[in-house]
This record gives C-alpha cells, structure tokens and sequence, in this order.
C-alpha cells in the first residue's frame, strides 16, 4: 500500500506543475497530506502509539487541513484566483519534473544503502527538486509558500527513509519550523497584499529604508 | 473462441456512441436522441453518395476507408481474458500502435489535400497531439512489457498480476492513463470538443470537413470503433481470470459501457483547455507514464531500491 501511495504523490507532483489555480495547489496540497499520513501509518504502525498518533495527527490535521485552511484564508484576503506568472512555460516545467523525478530515482539507485530506505528515499529528493523548482520559476509570494510546502513534506518524506521512527524532538523541530513558517510567511502575504495590491516579488524591490 | 475480443470490441462499437450522448443527454437534463441514433445515423449516410471537391486528389478519397481498415485490423490484436486475440506476436503492440497511426496520417495527408489552410489547421493539430501522446503510450506498454517479460498483448493481461503481489496498483494507474489517452485519441474534451462550431477551436472536425455521405459514415463508425477498441484494452485488465465466458462478456460490456458512462459524465461536467494548454495536459500523461514506468522498474528489481 505504501508503494501506490508514494506513486500518488509522485503524480501530485506532475500536476503541481500544470496547476494554475490557487485552488488547485490547495487541493494538491491536501492531497500530499493525506497520503504522506497514509505513508506514516503503513511505514510506521509498529511505533508506540503515541509518537504514531502524533505523526498521523501532524499528517492529517495540520498538513491537510490547517494549513491548506490558513492559506485559503490568504487566499479569500488577498482576492487569489489564478497564479499564471511563472517564469518558465509549463511544458518546460512538466519536463523538469519529470527529469527531477527520473533524477531522485538513479541518485537512489547509486547511494542503495542498508540503512536509507531508498524508495522513499527517490521520491523525497524530487519533491524537493520540485519543491525548489517551484519556488525559483515562480514570482509570486504565495507560490513561493506552496514550494515551500512541497519541499518540507519531501523532507518529511525524506525522514521516513533513514528510519522507522523519526525522534520526537525532530519531528516536534519541523512542526514547528512550519508552522511558524506558514504562520509569518502568512501575515508577510497579507501585507504586502495591502501595500502593493499584488503579490509579486517585483514589489519587494521598491521597498526603501 | 479466439476471435471472442475482435467480436465484442464490433460488438462495443455499435453501442458506445449512443451511451456517450444518452450519458450527455440525461446530465443535461434533455431526453436524447435514443440509444441507436447514432448508428441509425451511420447507416442513412451510408447510403448517400459523396461529393469530392475538384481540387483533392485520390489520397483524400481512400483517407476514410484506409482510417477504417487501419482500426478495424488493429482490433484482431484485441485479446479476451486469457484468450489471444486472433492475431497475436511479439511486439504486436508496436504493430498496433502503427496501425492506428498509419490511419491518422492519412486522414491527416487527405485534410491537407484539400489545400485549404483550415483544415491544414486541425491536421498540424491532431498530428502534434498524437506525437505528444504516443510517447505515453509507448512508456505504458514497455511498463507492462517489463512488468511481464513478454511483448505481446495477450502475455501482458495474462502475466501481469502474477508478476508481482503489487502489479495490480501500476494496474489502476494504469487505466487511469488509458482513459486519458481514450480522450486526445478520440478528440474529445478536454483536448477537444465534437460538438464545437467555432472554426478556431476544431481539430477533428475541422479535418474532416470536407468529408460528406459515405465517406463520413466510415469516419464515424472509425471513431466508434476506435473506443471500442482502446475500451477493450482497459476491459482486459480487469477481466476476471478463470471465470466461464458468459462471466467474462457480463464483464466486458459493463466495463466497455462504464468507459464511454464516464467519458460522458467527464465532457459534462468538464471545461475544455484552452488551445495553448492542449500540449502541457498530453504532456503530463507521459510523465506519468513515466513514474509508472519507474515503479516497474523498481518491481522488477532493475533498480535496487528497498
């Protein structure tokens, strides 16, 4: 089961890359929750139930739900439809994905490790090749929140690989990197949604002392 | 015995059409023009005669019926269950593939014959979107061919699920990415719209524009037989193995009919791209292909990853 859940979100992955709707990278986004929660519960259903009730909640509640809640709040505030300002065409972005994900798999292939679980391993550096891609063939703010997401859950992806359980204060440091991440990136949207009517980076350089 | 797929994919054809626009009719809220009406359509062009214009040469009269041939050979590679279809070799997916193909180009050469630049226009279209799909199916089926260790349609269906224990998840992805080849290789939504008028948004129908009688006749029993025939590959996956034929038929026309329900319900309630998106949206099916293809990769033990 792990393994169709990690093909999935390897196609969440092509599809971020068409998207051009907000409302199709939070759909997205949710998606990518629920099945990385579907991943830790198959991965790591032999840990205590505490730390798996945690990681499931961390999984489910905050990744699908929270977030994707706050920034459809940032969404309706700053009057968000439709993000078409990449730099780069779609079909070009399709292709580098697709390069990425081929990429994450060989990279995988030649460090095949006892200790790297190297299935997650292959899918967590794409998602975070793509996380990147995302981010720097972007102008916009809010787009450049949603690689970020991307790139975190290919980190926790990431974390999966080197080991059945990640330790609790790790997982405690991540949750809380993104949560404050989304929660300042958030309110930086929003006023420069204020300030500039727009939420392009091209506003940050008229921004004088 | 052995002809079972090639019979229930002509079988199909006749009857897929009509579910499609009945399926359109009842979510519209319209009664419909009847189950058969397409095929009744079909049959009164037949009897019509056909008007060629006097600039097309012969290339543009035999582009329907070498069309027609081209799909109605290609349906003697449709396996049943574990029966193989009547012709069946290595590598006869490339076979088919090409068959389907040579159809398309001469429908394509026979558009441009016309010398009208219009429908020049949809032949550079359906030609670049069937050179941007092809790839997809080409990495679909070497997945199925690593999967199994054979090349041939019949050794794919039977060898698949005794592959391996997980060969039945690449299975639904799988399908998935038929479905959306069954649209560009149909020209239906979203890459394109039967039923549009505006001259600037047509593909297929641009093409066959100057089509009339007879000649449009085999172009529609094609297309209905081109369903049919990419229904029957995803009918073969889910075919229940061991069961009695009479089983095995229920099955094959419910998943046939569900195909053209759900392509139906898709045209429904589904916007068509934009022209300009047409190309990025054939393009992610090869990508996907390609996680498939990665993944049967991984299966196989190709690549060691744990």
């Amino acid at each position: 089961m792990i393994f169709f859940f990690i093909i999935l979100f390897a196609i969440t992955l092509i599809y971020l890359a068409i998207a051009e709707r907000v409302v199709r990278f939070l759909t997205l986004l949710i998606v990518q929750g629920i099945l990385l929660a579907g991943i830790a519960y198959w991965h790591l259903k032999e840990i205590d139930i505490i730390h798996l009730s945690f990681i499931l909640l961390e999984t489910l509640i905050v990744k699908s739900i929270g977030i994707p809640l706050f920034l459809n709040y940032i969404r309706k505030r700053n009057r968000l439809n439709k993000l078409n300002e990449s730099k780069v065409p779609t079909f070009v972005s399709i292709l580098i994905i697709s390069a990425g994900l081929v990429f994450g798999f060989v990279l995988s292939n030649f460090l095949h490790d006892a200790h790297i679980e190297t299935i997650f391993f292959a899918v967590a550096i794409s998602t975070v090749i793509a996380g990147l891609f995302f981010i720097i063939s972007h102008q916009n703010v809010f787009t450049h929140l949603i690689g970020y997401l991307v790139i975190q859950n290919g980190i926790f992806m990431m974390s999966l690989s080197v080991g059945a359980e990640m330790p609790m204060l790790i997982n405690n440091a991540i949750l809380l990197d993104l949560f404050i991440s989304v929660l300042v990136l958030g309110i930086f949207i929003n006023r420069l949604g204020d300030t500039f009517q727009n939420l392009t980076v091209d506003g940050l350089s008229q921004l004088k002392d | 015995m052995i002809a079972l797929g090639t019979l229930m994919t002509f079988a199909a054809s006749l009857i897929l059409p009509g579910v499609l626009i009945m399926t359109k009719a009842k979510l519209e809220g319209r009664k419909g023009p009847g189950l058969w009406q397409p095929l009744f359509d079909i049959l009164r062009s037949l009897k019509k005669g056909s008007v060629y214009s006097t600039t097309t040469s012969l290339i543009f009269q035999i582009a329907p019926v070498v069309s027609l041939a081209s799909v109605m050979v290609a349906t003697l590679f449709i396996p049943f269950g574990e029966t193989s279809g009547l012709l069946s070799f290595e590598a006869d997916f490339v076979f088919f593939a090409y068959l389907l193909a040579i159809g398309k180009f001469l429908m394509i050469i026979g558009a441009m014959d016309t010398g009208s630049g219009f429908e020049g226009m949809g032949a550079n279209r359906e030609a670049l979107y069937s050179m941007l799909v092809e790839p997809a199916f080409f990495i679909l089926m070497g997945s199925m061919a690593l999967l199994t260790s054979s090349m041939s349609f019949h050794d794919f269906y039977v060898g698949i699920y005794a592959s391996s224990d997980l060969s039945y998840l690449l299975v639904i992805v799988s399908i998935f990415l038929l479905l959306q080849i069954v649209l560009v290789e149909n020209s239906r939504v979203p890459v394109d719209d039967p039923k549009t008028h505006l001259e600037l948004t047509m593909v297929h129908e641009v093409m066959v524009l100057d089509y009339s009688g007879f000649d449009m006749a085999i172009i529609n029993y094609s297309t209905a037989l081109k369903l049919a025939v990419y229904g029957s590959l995803i009918a073969n996956f889910i075919i229940p193995a061991g069961e009695s034929i009479g089983i095995q038929v229920i099955v094959f026309l419910v998943i046939q009919i569900s195909c053209a329900v759900l392509i139906g319900i898709s045209e429904s309630f589904r916007a068509r791209n934009k022209m300009l998106k047409n190309p990025q949206w054939i393009l992610t099916l090869s990508a996907i292909s390609l996680i498939v293809f990665l993944a049967a990769l991984i299966l196989t033990h190709k690549i060691t990853l744990g």
